[in-house]
């Protein structure tokens, strides 16, 4: 380690204390330090021993001078290379120029393998068990189906019937009562002949309702297109997560469990580094790959090449081609946050 | 010099262990395997990528050091590839492939598109037929196939094992059609071309012209690397997805799927959502739970 590095290092382990510890040398706290806190209030025990002093009083990240950024990321380089027992770095690579980030699926080639679920566990540090955290998730949806003695049956809205939104089936033929689609099918093989499978994660909305709740301004939307999240700044309150149309937030209310030897030691302070308890997290288009050049974990992953990513603003891009060609939709388009995950068929 | 030659057998050894498992796991766990490998079910090290038992990967270790763990790690339920360290290991350039037309000359330069090579995979390519065809052919060469007429193979089914399942242009089509009865090494197409096994395209796109030309744009078939365009590439080839054999009865042959998320605090099942109503009234009755 550089000299240099390391008396920065040195200064901030002479300041290391507990939150307890913190409070009561803090003594009255003023409302600066409330809030500065307020952002690891439940941070877990073991982290919270490691937790410095100066990522406490650390600013929002979008406020941060580069030397503050570098400094926090300094800081959080060293904590998880000793949480993890391996070299961990923390990326600060900001948006691209000229780089606005879409991803575009075909819904009639996914086949419902959720290898995507599981990449993206690997890659971006998810809770592996109690809470087990994942950002993506594979509805299943039933086809339905249409056939002339269906014609008189009229709207399914009498008193037997009336169970609001269909999903599957159609107006006269509806198949099941599960609103989203099915999230814990489970059968020998995929894809089965009677569904079809959706994946959901975060649409990266242009006008995204998350990033308009939230109170601390923690979460917002880089150059690039991603809506991005400074753990440190999240307080938890979960205001994004009932905002989002789209179920693309988790919340882990438990210690985050992320085996030392399945922790993905490349990652980004916006992205994939270890959260921890009680934040806020969400897709991110794998920034920490994406803004180096290469393809998210799900898009490689994905066996059928249901999943496609590339730069919007770019006509050879491989997105633009499937928006020029293809029969595109997005979800919910209807709530006005214009999505840049659309999903299309051939 | 000497602890050096000691880690590198570690690390051998380690190879053939545990394959999610860290450096620093395998350090100890290999030093307890050397007698005798444990009794648990070995995890699993070689993994298919998208076709199954189609591209077999083998766990490749420490491509890329940074991440301190194998280039790709395989999922231990279905044996799928769920992570890609290096994305071009094992590749080679795409070699050349002509213009499609005069507005879509394809996309990318062809050093950039890299593939994983068919022919180093295949069991019985380059052999020699008076040596090896001769072992189980009575010491004969077989000859020749005189017409193409399809016809089911009954034998054979060891080497391709859905050929009693062949269907392929509605059954118009069989072996010889695609394949070379001349030269077993080759693929042959309908002009009698000799077309690589490395580069199926050629082939299927013969007939396959709006997939074949999606494909060569980046809006059909997978890719991995580089997101942007003209950045470096492998493509995955028509045959790494699907099986030219039966393609007509899967388009995609069905997989094992991964796990599914646990089941929220306090739900006991999913009963709730495998509700299925095939007539009118029918979904209060299938779940006796759902009873307010
Ligand atoms: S999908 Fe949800 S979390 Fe993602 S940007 Fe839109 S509103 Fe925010
Ligand atoms: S990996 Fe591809 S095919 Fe499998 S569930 Fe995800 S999008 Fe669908």
């Amino acid at each position: 380690m550089p000299a240099e590095e390391k008396s920065k290092m040195e200064e901030v382990k002479g300041t290391t204390i507990s939150r307890r510890q913190f409070f009561k040398e803090a003594g009255a706290i003023s409302a600066a330090v409330a809030a500065a806190a307020a952002s690891s209030v439940i941070a877990p025990e073991e982290a919270e021993a490691k937790t410095t002093f100066a990522e406490f009083f650390q600013n929002n990240y979008r406020l941060m001078t580069d030397e503050e950024k570098k400094e926090a990321i300094a800081r959080l380089e060293k904590r998880y290379s000793e949480e993890f027992a391996k070299k961990v770095t923390v990326d600060g690579a900001p948006a691209m120029q000229d780089v606005l980030f879409g991803y575009a699926l075909n819904i009639q080639k996914c086949i419902g393998c959720r290898r995507c679920v599981h990449a993206c566990v690997k890659e971006n540090n998810q809770s592996r068990h109690d809470t087990e955290i994942q950002w993506i998730r594979v509805l299943r949806m039933e086809k339905g189906n249409f056939t002339v003695e269906d014609m008189d049956k009229g709207y399914p809205n009498s008193p037997n019937e009336s169970f609001g939104i269909q999903v599957g089936g159609n107006a006269y033929k509806n198949a099941g009562v599960a609103l989203e689609g099915q999230h814990y099918y489970q059968p020998e093989r995929v894809p089965e002949k009677d569904a079809f499978y959706f994946p959901v994660q975060c649409m990266q909305c242009e006008k995204p309702p998350c990033v308009k709740v939230c109170p601390v301004r923690t979460t917002y939307r880089d150059p690039d297109g991603i809506v991005v999240i400074d753990y440190n700044w999240c307080i938890g309150c979960r205001m994004c997560m009932g905002a989002c149309p789209y179920w693309a937030r988790r919340f882990d209310w438990g210690d985050p469990h992320l085996p030392a030897e399945e922790m993905n030691p490349k990652t980004h302070y916006l992205g994939n580094r270890p959260r921890m308890r009680g934040v806020v997290e969400k897709c991110t288009f794998c920034l920490q790959r994406t803004r180096k050049g290469r393809y998210t974990a799900c898009v490689e992953v994905c066996p059928v090449g249901a999943r496609t990513f590339g730069n919007l603003l770019d006509p050879a891009s491989e997105v633009r081609k499937i928006l020029d060609r293809k029969k595109v939709f997005r979800l919910k388009a209807d709530m006005n946050t214009y999505p840049k995950f659309f999903y299309f068929i051939d | 010099m000497k602890i050096g030659s000691i880690a590198k057998v570690i690390f051998s050894a380690a190879a053939t262990g545990a394959l999610i498992l860290g450096v620093g796991k395998f350090r100890t766990e290999a030093q307890q395997e050397q007698p005798a490998r444990p009794a648990v079910a070995a995890p699993v090290t070689d993994c298919f990528e998208s076709r199954e038992g189609y591209t077999a990967r083998s766990r490749v270790e420490n491509v890329v050091p940074e991440y301190g763990y194998p280039n790709i790690i395989c999922s231990q339920t279905t044996g799928g590839v769920l992570w890609w360290g290096d994305p071009y290991d094992e590749t080679i350039p795409i070699g050349d492939m002509p213009d499609i037309d005069d507005v879509t000359k394809g996309d990318y330069l062809t050093e950039d598109a890299v593939i994983k090579p068919r022919e180093p995979q295949l069991t019985y390519f380059n052999m020699d037929p008076d040596k090896h065809c001769v072992m189980c052919h009575d010491g004969m060469t077989v000859p020749f196939p005189k017409d193409k007429k399809p016809r089911l193979i009954t034998m054979h089914q060891d080497i391709v094992e859905d050929s009693m399942e062949l269907m392929h242009g509605e059954g118009a089509i069989w072996c010889l059609d695609c394949h070379n009865a001349t030269n077993r090494n080759t693929l042959i197409d309908h002009r009698g071309k000799e077309i690589s096994f490395n580069q199926p395209q050629k082939l299927c796109g013969k007939c396959h012209g709006v997939e074949y030309r999606h494909w060569r744009m980046g809006i059909h078939g997978k890719r991995i690397g580089s997101w942007n365009a003209g950045g470096k590439k492998r493509w995955w080839l028509c045959t790494e997805c699907h099986n030219p054999h039966t393609v007509q009865i899967n388009r995609f042959r069905p997989l094992k799927p991964e796990p599914a998320p646990v089941l929220p605090k306090g739900m006991k099942n999913a009963a709730h959502e495998s509700v299925h109503a095939p007539s009118a009234g029918g979904h209060g009755e299938a779940t006796p739970a759902a009873t307010h």
